[in-house]
């Protein structure tokens, strides 16, 4: 993965070397066009800072999440020691909430950049190499892609017990089959463009050719979907840990303190609004980012 | 096109056999067994153990698929651990309760969504379309189970206007209908906007107004109904994504569909009916995408699979 990335930044500029109607390189571009997109630059910013509460948050956590206080049960938010209150058995909220911002971290951003990694390497290599290796990685692409993630991540559940685990393991599977699809739908446009058949004529080698001219063409298809992922992954972690079928309390995933507090949201809404509101602005912030990113990056779409 | 539909279909048969075995293993080595649900915590070790030999939990994995298979052959399916009914009448209950409200969803999915998004289209970048977008967007970063406890608090607890769960009365279905709509209607409003977009720059649209046509009846007469290709592959997703989603807003709204019945079954470890269930709803989607893709290809002709 290091020495994907390491190679990214020196590739952009040769690709964009190769097509002189673009003066700038394409990354400096992107960001200028990104960043008068007002919505997209709100989207990235929101992005931004629930990775840095997620990142950061629970090394500054006032209490142990797990920690119960009877004698100060449902505070409300902006309590003396509670800035966003306590639950109902009295756990600080702000504290189980940036620890839960950082599974979803996990289960979003971790397993998303892991399987874009993967898909599109594996995308990559059956759309450029073509033959029997397309047509075992289409296959599987085929049936991963589109399977319901929720449904599989309670098969998951049902398999390993129910857990954080099953919804990890249901994100990757089928995110590295929609980055896959994605990227080697573009690859196999891209094999037969004239600056690859340029590379391959003066004589580089097909690994190069496919690392140094090919992938970095794909990375922007493959970021849009990234930002898409990341929010569908957030979701679905929540979501399952909502039904009991995900993280398991004490452990505080959004989705758990959003279903505990679901008995008390007459007398403490918070307890449930508070997760819920950070759930809703992550994934707005996100989608609004994949838009912003989609029509800066593809140029197809003006 | 027949060949290709033989190859897909062969595909699929592989992927739910493996499937079969997938889910028919995992339970079993997965950690507790329907000794927990079934019988009193404090039941002895010898009961346990005496109850799994009853059901054969204690034979090698291999041999309880074997014979799994010889029942299924018989069109015996098994009956549930916990409370004895087969799996037949469970089919029927469930099943039932679960395509009405899979019905009832799509209905509001496409009643909205394509009109909505055709009236976007056709007046973009006015208030209109902005309104749209933005209902759209907001539905679509609003996550089910949160969109669920909102409207349970409104309608429910605080308005007292619709029961907060249950099943099987109509004023019961109207909260987790809308909720499980939600998400695909926002989507199908955004995917009409655009693919209408695409098709209004063609240039058949400019021939159409050349020769005098109204905009109402080239807008919605000629453009509306091409738009609609893209969104016919998307709606074998769309089916997929409501039988996932069902098994959030059944289990939250307690609506007794299947994929309340696959959740508590597999929490309670009900192995013949958390097996049934799995591979039911693996079968539906599998189906489901591989029929979307046909008809993909008969609607616009110009697709044709190698």
């Amino acid at each position: 993965m290091v020495a994907v990335a390491s190679t990214e930044a020196p590739a952009l500029r040769g690709a964009a070397a190769a097509r002189p109607i673009r003066s700038d390189g394409p990354l400096a571009t992107a960001w200028r066009r990104l960043a008068r997109n007002k919505l997209a630059l709100f989207g990235s910013l929101v992005a931004t800072a629930y990775v840095l509460l997620g990142v950061f948050g629970p090394m500054f956590a006032p209490y142990d999440y797990a920690k119960q206080n009877l004698l100060a049960a449902n505070l409300p938010p902006l309590s003396d020691g509670h800035l966003l209150g306590t639950d109902q058995v009295g756990r600080d909220i702000l504290s189980r909430l940036v620890t839960g911002i950082r599974i979803s971290l996990i289960v979003g951003f971790g397993i998303t950049a892991i399987s874009m990694v993967i898909g599109t390497l594996a995308g990559a290599i059956a759309g450029y190499r073509r033959g029997w290796v397309d047509t075992v990685i289409s296959g599987i692409v085929e049936f991963t892609w589109g399977f319901p993630l929720i449904l599989l991540a309670v098969l998951f559940a049902g398999v390993l017990g129910p857990g954080l685990t099953a919804a990890i393991l249901a994100v990757g599977l089928i995110n590295w089959a929609g980055f896959a699809r994605v990227v080697r739908g573009e690859v196999l446009g891209l094999r037969e463009a004239e600056f690859v058949q340029a590379a391959r004529a003066i004589g580089l080698s097909e690994p190069r050719i496919l690392a140094r001219h090919v992938l970095p063409n794909v990375l922007a298809p493959a970021l849009v979907m990234a930002s898409y992922y990341v929010a569908l992954g957030i979701i679905v972690e929540a979501g399952l840990s909502f039904i009991g079928m995900g993280a398991q309390t004490p452990l505080p995933s959004l989705g758990v303190m959003m279903a505990e507090g679901r008995n008390y949201m007459m007398q403490s809404h918070w307890i449930t609004t508070i997760p819920g509101v950070a759930i809703v602005s992550v994934v707005l912030g996100l989608n609004l980012l994949g838009d912003g990113l989609r029509d800066v990056l593809d140029p197809r779409l003006k | 096109m027949g060949s290709y539909l033989v190859r897909r279909g062969l595909r699929t048969a592989i992927v739910l056999v493996v499937a079969s075995i997938a889910v028919f293993y995992g339970l079993r080595i997965a950690p507790g067994d329907p000794t927990g649900g079934v019988l009193s915590p404090t039941a002895l070790e010898e009961v346990r153990a005496a109850y799994r030999q009853r059901l054969g939990l204690d034979q090698p994995i291999w041999v309880q698929y074997g014979v799994y298979l010889q029942n299924l052959a018989r069109g015996d399916f098994g009956t549930s651990l916990i409370t004895g009914k087969t799996i037949q009448e469970l089919l029927g209950f469930y099943g039932r309760n679960s395509l009405v409200l899979g019905l009832a969803a799509t209905v509001l999915i496409y009643g909205i969504g394509l009109p909505l998004g055709a009236l976007a289209a056709a007046k973009r970048n006015t208030p209109i379309d902005q309104a749209i977008t933005g209902f759209s967007i907001a539905g679509m970063g609003m996550p089910n189970f949160w969109l669920a406890l909102l409207l349970i608090f409104l309608f429910a607890s605080k308005l007292h206007w619709l029961p907060s769960g249950g099943c099987c009365a109509p004023d019961q279905l109207i909260l987790p209908a809308v909720v499980l709509a939600a998400e695909g209607a926002a989507v199908t409003i955004r995917m009409t906007r655009s693919s209408m977009l695409e098709q209004l720059g063609a240039d058949y649209v400019r021939t159409h107004r050349a020769k005098g046509l109204s905009e109402t009846a080239v807008v919605y007469g000629r453009v509306f109904r091409n738009a609609l290709n893209p969104l016919i592959s998307l709606a074998g997703l769309r089916l997929g994504w409501l039988v996932g989603y069902a098994l959030i807003v059944e289990t939250i709204f307690q609506w007794p569909g299947l994929g309340y019945l696959l959740v508590d079954s597999i929490l309670r470890r009900d192995y013949p009916v958390a097996q049934f269930f799995s591979l039911l709803l693996v079968t539906v989607v599998v189906a489901a995408n591989l029929l979307a893709d046909v008809a993909y290809g008969m609607a616009d002709p110009r697709i044709r699979h190698a």
